[in-house]
């Protein structure tokens, strides 16, 4: 096996290992800083994969890369400004109980 | 000479990562889990660099670690941890075994690792000429992106 794809095996696999701790903390955890950190760890993988399958053009891969950073920090403050809206009015950060306050 | 020890390099930067991404999502303390979710990017531009991004992965630690991670941080440290964590194990371990084998049948089988190749150079020009002439939409959506960012930290300063 060549050095590149030796290097491409280690990183798809680590990408497909971090997508599963991501989704394990997305479906097992129903703290919405919890699951909005998982969904981080989700994008760290997938952000691997990209650049992996874009490869055979570096200049696409790259402006897919820093386009995929760039709209996913902005979500990320959006959610954490959403969540630190719900929790001012509930005091609560947990699924369930914004679900039984009717939020 | 430094060719040769990329994948062993590169294998020790995985395990790191798998490592920071568990303590993301199994620490106790929110604040701890950001802390670790700022290494996961860290570590993650380090691979990428590996990989030969270096521009996306200064991108990754500018823009994602040092600014998104922090205001994660920043924002987790005001709120506190929200009250007692609730756990649903069995439901974690069933999706993310679904996730793990598809992904790795999927990607293993079909030998998508052979799709790599290291890039040459990436010339900075190069790549905001790209930006600037076919991408431009684009880059109109980096600049909403990144100026939603400004707004919503400053309309949580504001307590909007």
């Amino acid at each position: 096996m060549s050095v590149e794809a030796a290097v491409g095996e280690v990183a798809l696999t680590a990408a497909a290992v971090m997508a599963a701790v991501g989704v394990y903390g997305l479906t097992a955890s129903q703290n919405l800083v919890r699951q909005l950190l998982s969904i981080e760890v989700l994008f760290n993988a997938v952000l691997i994969m990209v650049i992996l399958l874009f490869s055979f053009n570096p200049v696409s891969a790259t402006v897919f890369a820093i386009t995929l950073i760039a709209v996913v920090s902005g979500e990320v403050i959006v959610v954490v400004a959403i969540i630190a809206s719900l929790y001012r009015r509930t005091r609560s950060l947990e699924s369930l109980v914004l679900e039984e306050e009717g939020v | 000479m430094i060719e040769a020890y990329k994948p062993l390099l590169a294998g020790v930067l995985a395990a790191f990562m798998i490592l920071a991404s568990y303590l993301v999502v199994r620490s106790r303390d929110l604040v701890y889990a950001s802390g670790a979710l700022a290494v996961l990017g860290t570590l993650n531009a380090a691979f990428i660099a590996l990989l030969g991004y270096g521009l996306v992965a200064a991108f990754l630690v500018i823009v994602y670690v040092g600014a998104a991670v922090m205001f994660i941080i920043v924002a987790v440290s005001m709120l506190g941890g929200g009250g007692l964590e609730r756990w649903q194990p069995e439901k974690g371990f069933l999706s993310s075994a679904a996730v793990l084998t598809v992904l790795l049948i999927v990607m293993l089988s079909s030998a998508m690792y052979t799709l790599y190749k290291p890039p040459t150079t990436i010339r900075l020009d190069s790549v905001a000429g790209t930006l600037a002439g076919g991408y431009l939409p684009v880059l109109g959506l980096i600049f909403i992106a990144l100026a939603a960012t400004l707004i919503e930290a400053i309309s949580i300063a504001r307590k909007r």
